[in-house]
């Protein structure tokens, strides 16, 4: 956590963003703020941060119906490869939580979350992890038919999650940090991580029905 | 005779036409034959028998039901069907007169409206009055409709058919088809009548997201805010997060599942907590749970949780898995953790109220140190028997 990260951060509540800006440990410049859709996209393009913060409910969305975060990812994730988005809201409703990560975020948080935990979630997506919360574990338990018994036959099938992924989940699910994640399974940090990427692929990429369908409540495809 | 000690005069829910006969008779102390005899005889005398059935109809109020709901009306006479059997009586009388030739435009005029009128009436009675009677229903509204219309389209064919010649046939026509628009009319009212409530549910509806959408993107933030700064165990913040609770399912009230089930049982326990205790509890649900809240699953779970609100505090987090086989659910907490066999014998918190309760319901529980510090318990109960 030695390296120094660039931060923008994009909220139209400016009380947020300044308690935002004062939590985030030392380690995390905050190089520029936004408070809607057009001027993240401006900020973001001129300061190229290693992470952008991103709230999903975002003023300024051009078309209706699209959160304003998600029209951000959509119109800068695949134009800027080395910048990182996570994404921030008050809300963990699975519409909003699948719609933002099939835009593009590596992950997820919501607004109660403690400095020191968005510090952490920071650290984790520059590094190219994924941040889920024990509640998007089990969003993506239940979108994924894990709960009744589906399991992936290999590793390339993108509609179900194999059957190591589905531990990972759960144990995050029931509240477990990477590192404990790690040593309940008796593997690695590095390989929880890899799950952990390979589930947030299968995530945004899966055509599986229930995605699709809370994708769609959100406008997204 | 004295007024006082007469029943009052009411209509009964359970009658044959209306009731107004039957509670006139309990009311005089007659016989309803005697009471129905009675309105027949003062009805032939220029009708002041009808008028005052008509009356007491009108101005008799039904039998207050005797719980709180009021129960629907059941009538034992099919007026309907009899309004459409009329209907189709005055229907072959008035083809009957003109077949036979000989007979005036003015009966022939009469004939034809009793035909409509009496259609007409079944129609409304079906739609109006069947239609909620549990007796009949939906089926007898549409059948009496169907009969009525049917008769009403046979007259209309047989005067514009050439059968009366001329501008009469084809105006006898035309007022049988304006008695099939008067059975469907009372049926085209209510269809209107619902379409409205629709829209006006709709808008109620639209204004309602709008708010949701609004408080969502306001007082959400702000409270979500407030439980950042103040800290998760602070009274402030518990405050905060207890007030972000009620709003939330207040506004996404239609999003919840049922009451009553495990998961939404043991969030509802779970913010009850977070107002007596410095505890933050995060309740995650995955699977589709047909354990009931009152279940001895739910309890040990209960007690799972206020041990670790009381004893932990800080972070608690709640996880249920629930399969088509067993439903699972992990409470784990972040506090110092304790050793089971080192517990004095005489706590009987764990040991009974989650581990014996478990066993008695035929569930498992453990009690485990959590991976990194604190302690987890994990209840298991079996929906159906494990095979082999």
């Amino acid at each position: 956590m030695a390296e120094r990260l660039t931060v923008v951060v994009v909220d139209d509540h400016s009380i947020f963003r300044s308690g935002l800006r004062a939590d985030l440990d030392e380690s995390i410049d905050v190089v520029g703020e936004a408070d809607d859709v057009e001027s993240a996209i401006a900020v973001v393009t001129t300061r190229r941060p290693d992470v952008v913060l991103l709230d999903v409910h975002l003023p300024g969305g051009s078309s209706a119906g699209t959160s304003g975060g998600a029209e951000v990812l959509q119109r800068l994730a695949s134009a800027m490869p080395g910048t990182r988005f996570l994404a921030l809201s008050v809300s963990d409703s699975a519409e909003d939580v699948v719609g933002v990560i099939r835009a593009g975020a590596r992950g997820y948080i919501t607004k109660g979350s403690s400095g020191s935990d968005v510090s952490r979630a920071v650290h984790a997506v520059a590094d190219g992890d994924a941040v889920f919360s024990p509640r998007l574990a089990g969003f993506v338990l239940d979108a994924f038919g894990a709960a009744v018994g589906e399991t992936a036959a290999t590793d390339e099938e993108l509609d179900r999650l194999s059957a190591r992924e589905q531990e990972v989940m759960r144990l995050i699910a029931r509240g477990y940090a990477y590192k404990e994640v790690a040593s309940t399974l008796f593997i690695s940090i590095k390989t929880v991580e890899t799950h952990v990427s390979s589930v947030l692929r299968k995530l945004q990429l899966s055509s599986r029905h229930e995605l699709t369908a809370w994708a769609t409540a959100r406008k997204l495809l | 005779m004295s007024a006082s000690t007469a029943p009052r005069l009411v209509r009964e829910r359970d009658c044959l036409v209306a009731g107004v006969a039957g509670g006139l008779a309990e009311h005089l102390g007659w016989s309803v034959r005697v009471v129905r005899i009675a309105f027949v005889i003062t009805g032939l005398v220029w009708g002041a028998g009808v008028l005052l059935y008509l009356w007491l109809w009108a101005f008799t109020p039904w039998r207050q039901a005797t719980d709180a709901g009021d129960e629907p009306v059941t009538r034992r006479a099919p007026v309907s069907w009899l309004l459409a059997a009329g209907a189709g009586l005055f229907a072959l009388a008035t083809m009957a007169l003109v077949w036979r030739g000989g007979s005036s435009t003015s009966e022939v005029a009469l004939c034809l409206l009793a035909t409509v009128v009496c259609a007409a009436g079944a129609g409304a009675w079906a739609s109006l009055i069947d239609r909620p009677d549990p007796a009949r229903g939906r089926r007898t509204e549409q059948g009496v409709r169907a009969v009525a219309s049917l008769t009403l389209l046979v007259v209309a064919v047989f005067f514009a058919s050439g059968t009366v010649t001329g501008v009469t046939g084809l105006v006898a026509s035309l007022v049988a088809l304006v008695g099939i628009g008067l059975v469907f009319a009372p049926a085209l009212v209510r269809v209107w009548r619902d379409l409205e409530a629709e829209r006006i549910g709709r808008i109620r509806d639209e204004q309602r997201n709008e708010m949701a959408a609004h408080l969502h993107d306001s007082v959400l933030q702000t409270l979500a805010l407030i439980q950042n700064r103040a800290g998760a165990s602070s009274e402030a913040g518990r405050l905060a997060r207890a007030q972000e609770r009620e709003l939330r399912s207040w506004l996404y009230a239609g999003d919840t599942p049922a009451d009553s089930d495990l998961a939404t049982d043991l969030r509802d326990f779970a913010a009850a907590l977070e107002l007596d205790y410095p505890v933050h509890i995060d309740v995650v649900a995955v699977g589709t749970s047909t354990e009931r809240a009152s279940g001895e699953l739910a309890a040990a779970a209960r007690e799972a949780m206020l041990n670790a609100a009381r004893h932990a505090g800080g972070e608690v987090s709640v996880y249920i898995e629930g399969s088509s086989r067993a439903v699972e659910v992990f409470v784990r907490d972040r506090g110092t953790g304790f050793d089971l066999a080192r517990v004095a014998g005489d706590r009987l918190g764990v040991r009974q109220s989650i581990i014996g309760r478990m066993r008695r319901a035929g569930g498992s529980a453990s009690v485990s140190p959590g991976a990194g510090g604190g302690t987890e318990v994990h209840l298991r109960f079996d929906t159906e028997p494990a095979r082999g």
